[in-house]
């Protein structure tokens, strides 16, 4: 008689995961015009590291970090890896639902689901979470609840004043400290420097891709963009950046060949609003699936994560230190701050500089940040003349229908509006 | 022409600044040995008691001016004062506030004084926001006794020992002469009262001098009058420092690198002119935005230097990967 294995919940879950990505990737792979060769790295990575759970840091001590707030280059430089935990797993948002109340954000759900099932292939040591919106502020004690060594971190509110560079750079400062006592680690000035020299040279990559994206001939569509940002938040930082150069030399030769993914009609959509983190990339698969593609974006799984570099005058630890924390800060244009500017202003640079058509704004139910900028962004855009859709979604993949509707008819009235240009 | 525009914007503006302020340096230190005299209406502290100056420091001659007596100022001497003015400004319009930036002896001595510091790594320190903003009226202050000092003279209300008062307590007038190896100033001037504490105060500041830009990056353009006198006019100049608004995400990069801390220069994305009072036109904030045009230099609206992506990564070494030697 052979023995049947009962699966155990863990297993059951990681069934379930391995299932809701490899749909995904399926789709991502084979459902649309050919992507770069480089992208096989990353739909291979996203496959060993969500399908078949493997871990690729059980050598170093891993910090897991709650949002894109925490400085990784200084993380890198104590010899550790930034795990980015913000999750996009509707298996694991189901989980999390149980703590959290009902109309709560789905990624905050799923990355709390994820700590109650405890079931990780790359297990954070200690985990920072940043004071950014109240539900991740308020996911730190649960997280602790759990049994995991949470460490808050204080991020200001307002980022216009004198008074909040400073309190966040004390406040970068002492997490610097902290976290050297808590690896017993001790930083160096080379160590540092190299760090942020390694970080901003994937960053640099980053915008070499992205610049070809502003070409008409689109060497790369969006949704594969997403995976490749996403990776970040996980990825031996090494590999990454091998790959990145392999795709972004790739695109040039793409470019050079006028070798397109997308065809001229199709409208170039800015994507903004709650963030697409792998394998909830329903909406940018869905625009990209109607004929548009996606040529730049303003999300915090992607563009905000990349964008505003550090600049140092003199390479001292301090200095280094207080420069890395201004990144973080000033130049973030997330909508937990209390002024929108900064985002409007970027919105209307991306559809300038991109040359895009309109644009799409995403807002988790739940997410009331997001939610809540809604009309003033929209606002902005009418006024400029830029055309937007805004749409509320979650992490089920029921319901599609509806979403598809919409997206469909804008995408449409882009393309009577070109063609009538 | 691409070509030579990216190698502009990719250039090492750093090294360029250094080899052109030693040429000024040397120029205005020592040009008199060799013949070389560009007036006396320069727009920067080439100090007029180094023996050998090849360009004189404007204030020194406008002080000898304006202490005329009143009726001998508005009488046909007034052509002499004209023709001074008219020089500084012919200078100044060109370049700006860049005479700071780039040609200003004294302000050299600074930025060599801060090499000595990173040298010894030891970090600068910066004034808080509410220090800024008080401390950055001094230099107007500095301007009204260039400017009120001799005319007091001239119309009699004050003593002869005011005539050049704010060259009695310019660092400059100790320093600068001991590249001719001329220590003549180093001495205090007993003669009246007020000759004696102003020559005092010169040795003070001369002091303040010296630690004040060892631990703060140009600590006495800050305070200077000159760059008070060149913000007056700067709107009329040639070279322009420019801001694209649209393009700037605050990130606060320039800002970081700005020896002035002016923070405008991130943080206002209204003004297209974003030259400040006490800017020094060094442009390392050009060099250090990473946005494609959203800081740049203009000369007649044509861009002469401007901020790419390319060029910061370049500057900051993130084009490439450090070879490991291991
Ligand atoms: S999507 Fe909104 S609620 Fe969710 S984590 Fe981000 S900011 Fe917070
Ligand atoms: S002492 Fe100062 S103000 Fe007077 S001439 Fe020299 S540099 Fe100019
Ligand atoms: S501000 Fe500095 S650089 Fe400019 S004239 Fe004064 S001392 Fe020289
Ligand atoms: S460095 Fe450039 S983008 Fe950043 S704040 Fe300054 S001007 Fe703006
Ligand atoms: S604003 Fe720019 S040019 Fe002016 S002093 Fe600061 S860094 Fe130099």
């Amino acid at each position: 008689m052979t023995e049947h294995k009962i699966e155990t919940p863990k297993e059951r879950q990681n069934r379930h995961k391995a299932m809701e990505a490899a749909a995904v990737l399926e789709k991502i792979k084979h459902d649309f015009k050919e992507p770069p060769k480089a992208m096989d790295y990353f739909y291979d990575l996203h496959e060993r590291v969500h399908c078949k759970h493997e871990a690729l840091h059980s050598d170093k001590a891993k910090v897991g970090t709650m949002c894109i707030q925490v400085p990784s280059e200084i993380i890198y430089a104590l010899d550790a890896v930034p795990l980015r935990l913000c999750n996009g797993f509707y298996a694991d948002d189901e989980i999390g639902s149980d703590f959290l109340p009902s109309k709560s954000c789905p990624l905050v759900k799923a990355t709390i689901g994820q700590f109650a099932s405890n079931n990780f292939s790359d297990k954070p040591d200690i985990v920072i979470s940043p004071t950014t919106c109240d539900q991740k502020a308020k996911s730190g004690a649960i997280i602790e609840n759990m049994g995991f060594e949470v460490y808050d971190m204080e991020f200001p509110r307002t980022k216009e004043s004198h008074e909040s560079r400073e309190y966040w750079r004390r406040s970068v400062r002492k997490f610097t400290k902290d976290l050297s006592e808590n690896l017993n680690t001790k930083l160096s000035k080379k160590k540092l420097k190299d760090a942020i020299k390694k970080v901003g040279y994937a960053q640099h990559l980053y915008h070499k891709l992205n610049i070809l994206r502003k070409d008409n001939n689109s060497p790369i569509l969006g949704k594969d963009m997403f995976l490749v940002t996403n990776a970040f938040f996980f990825d031996k930082i090494d590999n990454w950046i091998e790959a990145v150069e392999a795709l972004a030399n790739e695109c040039e030769q793409r470019v050079k060949d006028e070798i397109s993914v997308a065809s001229k009609r199709s409208p170039r959509i800015v994507y903004t609003g709650s963030p697409p983190i792998f394998p909830n990339l329903k909406i940018p698969l869905l625009i990209e699936l109607s004929d548009a593609i996606i040529v730049a974006d303003e999300t915090c799984s992607s563009n905000r994560m990349f964008n505003d570099m550090v600049s140092v005058d003199e390479w001292f630890v301090n200095d280094m230190v207080d420069s890395i924390a201004d990144r973080y800060l000033k130049g973030c244009t997330c909508p937990i701050f209390t002024k929108n500017e900064d985002r409007k202003r970027r919105i209307l640079d991306l559809v300038r500089d991109y040359n895009a058509d309109g644009v799409i704004y995403q807002a988790f139910a739940g997410c009331q940040v997001y939610e809540m900028e809604q009309r003033s962004v929209l606002e902005a855009m009418e006024r400029a003349g830029v055309p937007i859709l805004y749409l509320e979604t979650d992490y089920s993949p029921s319901h599609l229908g509806q979403l598809t509707t919409r997206i469909e008819a804008f995408v449409e009235s882009l393309k009577n509006r070109k063609r009538r240009q | 022409m691409k070509r030579i525009r990216d190698f502009i914007n990719n250039a090492d503006i750093r090294r360029f600044r250094f080899w052109l302020q030693l040429l000024f340096f040397v120029l205005f230190i020592y040009g008199g040995y060799f013949a070389v005299n560009l007036g006396n209406s320069i727009p920067v502290f080439s100090c007029g008691y180094d023996k050998a100056v090849g360009g004189m420091c404007y204030f020194l001659p406008l002080q000898h001016q304006l202490a005329r007596p009143l009726d001998v100022l508005l009488s046909a001497a007034s052509i002499s004062v004209l023709i001074g003015f008219v020089t500084f400004l012919l200078w100044f319009i060109v370049f700006n506030k860049a005479w700071c930036g780039y040609a200003c002896p004294l302000g050299t001595m600074q930025d060599w004084i801060t090499g000595l510091r990173k040298k010894m790594g030891i970090r600068y320190s910066t004034y808080t926001q509410p220090q800024f903003d008080t401390l950055k009226k001094i230099k107007y202050i500095m301007l009204a006794i260039v400017i009120l000092a001799p005319m007091g003279v001239g119309m009699g209300l004050l003593g002869g020992e005011w005539r050049t008062a704010f060259c009695e307590i310019c660092p400059s007038r100790m320093i600068t002469p001991l590249f001719v190896g001329d220590v003549s100033q180093w001495s205090l001037d007993f003669s009246t009262k007020t000759a004696m504490i102003l020559t005092t105060l010169g040795l003070i500041f001369t002091g303040l001098f010296l630690i004040g830009s060892f631990f703060k990056k140009r600590f006495f353009c800050f305070f200077c009058p000159m760059s008070a006198m060149h913000y007056i006019f700067s709107d009329g100049a040639l070279l322009k420092l420019k801001k694209d608004g649209d393009k700037c995400t605050k990130c606060g990069d320039c800002y970081n690198v700005c020896d002035m801390q002016i923070k405008d220069i991130a943080d206002d994305v209204k003004s297209t002119n974003i030259l400040r009072d006490d800017c020094i036109f060094c442009m390392k904030c050009v060099a250090a935005c990473p946005e494609d045009d959203a800081l740049h230099v203009d000369i007649l609206n044509m861009k002469l230097f401007t901020s790419t992506k390319g060029g910061f990564a370049k500057r900051m070494e993130m084009d490439r990967l450090e070879k490991k030697d291991d």
